[in-house]
């Protein structure tokens, strides 16, 4: 009953479709009811018509929604930026700053956490390319500065924040801010490479923490012979970025580079690079003091057996120390040093500089709004902030000596020497083709023991790479 | 005119053909719909991918031309791709084979009728429902170079002396994560078999054995070659998902060590969305895509092949 009461509803609507579709019935096999056609043809009409309503609204409801923004007061600008937490999340603090004052509104759009940095580059990328200046402000990964800058996504500040100003960071942070002496980036948080020590251990051999690769490797061996450890020392050499990062401490250890501060000279087949390449070989072929597990290790495969107590000595990032010092996955806590990483004899230390840093979109509507929104997200207050609540040590050297600092996290000042010798990675626009490189060849290098050829190879790559 | 013709299809009433009639729209209008969603999802894509590797672009660059053939010149010799497809080729073969030979040998058990067989049979689909990552997580932790079963095991029955590292060398890095795809992917070629084994009709089996087959003789001649068809279907599937390998290797190793274990969907990965050469990573997954095709037709001429001598 209640059928055929719904098909005298849509009979009359179908009428007109009916007669256009008339030779398309004959072919209607005859043990096919006629409704059961009408009823579905209702039917896509329907879901048809329901489809365009959906899209429709969803066309409209932004522009809608855009407009009540215009309506209202403050300018209106969003933040893209990868995604960190601690005590307080980034979304907590740009709610601090839109409520600190009524001419801006930021708005949070999040991207996915910096271990994803592959997705989060992607994320950030596809945005900058539409060049519809959405986002107005984004954060980027330290090497990925020269490539916004050189596609024109990232605006230029250099007249917003003077050299003066610009002092108050530290030294190596600015320079990796500065693509073709413009500064395109203002520094947020820095992190870097560095050597974590057993201080327990160097106590008994009566040894300090080394700051040659000769002492360390010395210590590593007796520690090893005397059975106070399983390990001596361990890095990481996966084939992904991490491997950079440690190519770039070994080669800078030793006075060298991988590309010149041209962005177009190739420098790492020279001797200094080949000698320090093979010291990373040496490490785990030679000395033995690594194991060859590395190769297929990245940071967390490598911090385990450290805070399990069966290394004496660990390449790795600042994140490791809460970690070193938590009982409840630590056997090593109140037994671990920090020290910059070893060079080679008269020659200086070099951590691989790491972190994230505001950009302002070139395309941003909102340049003014968006260009006080950085102000403020980089200014000592909020550098302090994202220090006690998150963990982000600060690139403002003088926010690293406050007294907070030192009651909240007392780890991150003895960073300091550390973070005053971080040098970046290659500094170019092609960064993302050049690691791919580097990562493959250095690799090569390590696994085959023929260094030099390796580094040729890469060193023919990479030319090819960065001359167009 | 237009309504002569209609009169005319009504009296044949087998219309073979409608023609396009600009004010009788019907028909292919209601085909748009299925025709855009079919356009828009699969054939735009593949013509813009096609597109884009005649071109010179980066998304991070301004520059974008048209170079013709130039991205496969630079395919064709670049080393890297050929480690990549080298090594694509050997996973594909050397997993295929093995899960369908071990996946066959499943079927063969799981189709005989013993007590316990339903809990048997979904016991053995676990692996195939894990997720990959969860297996390759699962894996990098069996065949740990340090603290692994396997390494423990080999070393407790005297096979190995020291710890092998199975990651970390370019000897074993390749094997090892077949290893992993085929204990995965076995339960899904058993499966099918298993379905395939399922559609012989019984009273084949007894006439074999009335007639005094041995059971060698009664799988070679009988079940063996009307398993063909299915047989092929199978390895045709598993053949073309394999070569498009990607989330053991993403997971495990990340293409290396010194490239060992690149494989064409992780190096097009790293050129697409790492470094976001969307020319030349276009040209890297059109090169796929038609290695793809290939794999499909030969598959595909064989198991017609086969039909027709079945057929007859």
């Amino acid at each position: 009953m209640h059928k055929t009461a719904q098909y005298s509803k849509a009979a009359p609507r179908q009428r007109t479709l009916d007669q256009d579709l008339r030779s398309d019935k004959e072919e209607i096999s005859p043990n096919q009811k006629p409704e059961d056609s009408i009823h579905r043809r209702d039917f896509i009409k329907r879901t048809g018509l329901a489809f365009a309503g959906v899209a429709a609204a969803s066309t409209f409801l932004p522009s809608v929604r855009r407009g009540m923004a215009a309506g209202t007061n403050p300018t209106e600008i969003t933040f893209s930026s990868a995604k960190f937490f601690g005590k307080e999340t980034i979304a907590e603090v740009v709610d601090a700053y839109n409520s600190s004052q009524n001419k801006i509104h930021v708005t949070y759009k999040e991207l996915p956490p910096p271990s994803s940095s592959t997705e989060v580059h992607q994320g950030l990328v596809q945005q900058l390319a539409r060049r519809n200046g959405d986002p107005d402000v984004f954060t980027q990964d330290i090497i990925w500065i020269a490539e916004f800058a050189a596609a024109k996504w990232a605006l230029p500040l250099d007249e917003h924040f003077n050299a003066e100003v610009m002092k108050e960071y530290f030294p190596g942070v600015v320079q990796a801010c500065t693509w073709q002496g413009k500064l395109t980036a203002l520094p947020w948080f820095i992190d870097s490479g560095m050597l974590y020590y057993r201080k327990d251990l160097l106590d008994e051999l009566g040894a300090k923490a080394p700051e040659t690769w000769g002492e360390l490797i010395d210590s590593a061996k007796k520690l090893i012979s005397a059975g106070k450890a399983k390990f001596g020392f361990l890095w990481q050499a996966k084939q992904a970025e991490v491997l950079v990062c440690d190519l770039v401490s070994f080669v800078g250890s030793n006075g060298g580079s991988i590309l010149g501060p041209d962005g177009k000279t190739v420098s790492i087949a020279d001797d200094a690079a080949v000698e320090a390449v093979q010291l990373m070989h040496d490490l785990i072929k030679k000395d033995q003091i690594t194991p060859e597990d590395v190769l297929s290790w990245d940071e967390e495969p490598s911090r385990g057996p450290f805070t399990g107590g069966e290394a004496a000595y660990l390449r790795n990032w600042s994140y490791v120390w809460k970690i070193s010092q938590d009982k409840a996955n630590s056997s090593v806590v109140d037994k671990v040093g920090v020290v910059p990483l070893p060079h080679f004899p008269n020659k200086k230390s070099a951590a691989c500089l790491g972190g994230y840093q505001y950009g302002v979109n070139a395309s941003s509507k909102n340049k003014e709004a968006a260009i006080e929104f950085v102000r403020w997200m980089s200014s000592p207050e909020t550098q302090l902030r994202f220090a006690t609540q998150i963990g982000l040590c600060p690139t403002r050297s003088a926010v690293l000596d406050d007294p907070k600092i030192a009651q909240e996290q007392p780890f991150m000042q003895q960073l300091k020497p550390v973070f005053i010798g971080a040098i970046g990675r290659p500094v170019t626009p092609k960064y993302p083709q050049v690691t791919l490189v580097l990562q493959s060849e250095v690799s090569r290098a390590l696994t085959s023991g023929n260094v030099k050829a390796a580094l040729q190879t890469a060193k023919d790559k990479i030319q090819a790479i960065v001359k167009t | 005119m237009a309504i002569a013709k209609v009169q005319s299809h009504e009296t044949t009433l087998k219309p073979r053909k409608i023609p396009f009639n600009l004010w009788r729209p019907g028909p292919l209008v209601l085909l748009l719909p299925a025709l855009a969603s079919i356009g828009a999802v699969s054939i735009y894509p593949v013509l813009l991918g096609l597109w884009l590797s005649f071109r010179d672009t980066t998304l991070s660059s301004p520059t974008d031309t048209f170079i013709g053939l130039g991205n496969y010149f630079q395919l064709f010799s670049d080393s890297q791709f050929w480690n990549a497809w080298i090594h694509t080729i050997q996973f594909t073969t050397a997993s295929t084979l093995l899960e369908t030979l071990l996946g066959l040998m499943i079927a063969l058990v799981l189709s005989e009728r013993f007590r316990g067989r339903g809990i048997v049979r979904a016991a053995m689909l676990v692996p195939w429902a894990i997720p990959t990552v969860v297996t390759s997580k699962m894996f990098g932790w069996l065949f740990d170079g340090q603290n692994g079963v396997i390494n423990y095991l080999l070393r407790s029955l005297g096979l190995i002396q020291h710890n092998v590292d199975w990651y970390g060398s370019p000897d074993f890095a390749l094997g090892t994560i077949i290893i992993a795809d085929v204990w995965k992917t076995t339960p899904f070629m058993a499966l099918l078999l298993l379905a395939g084994l399922q559609t012989i009709p019984d009273s084949l089996a007894e006439a074999s054995v009335i007639d005094g087959a041995s059971a060698w003789q009664h799988f070679w001649h009988i079940r063996l070659p009307l398993l063909t068809p299915t047989l092929l279907i199978a390895s045709m599937f598993r053949a073309l998902d394999a070569f498009r390998i990607f989330d053991l290797v993403y997971v495990l190793t990340g293409g290396g060590p010194a490239d060992s274990t690149e494989v064409l969907s992780t190096f097009t990965y790293k050129h697409l969305f790492s470094a976001l050469q969307f020319g030349y990573g276009s040209a890297l997954s059109t090169v796929m895509f038609i290695t793809e095709i290939v794999i499909a037709v030969a598959f595909g001429v064989f198991l017609l092949r086969k039909m027709r001598e079945i057929g007859q």
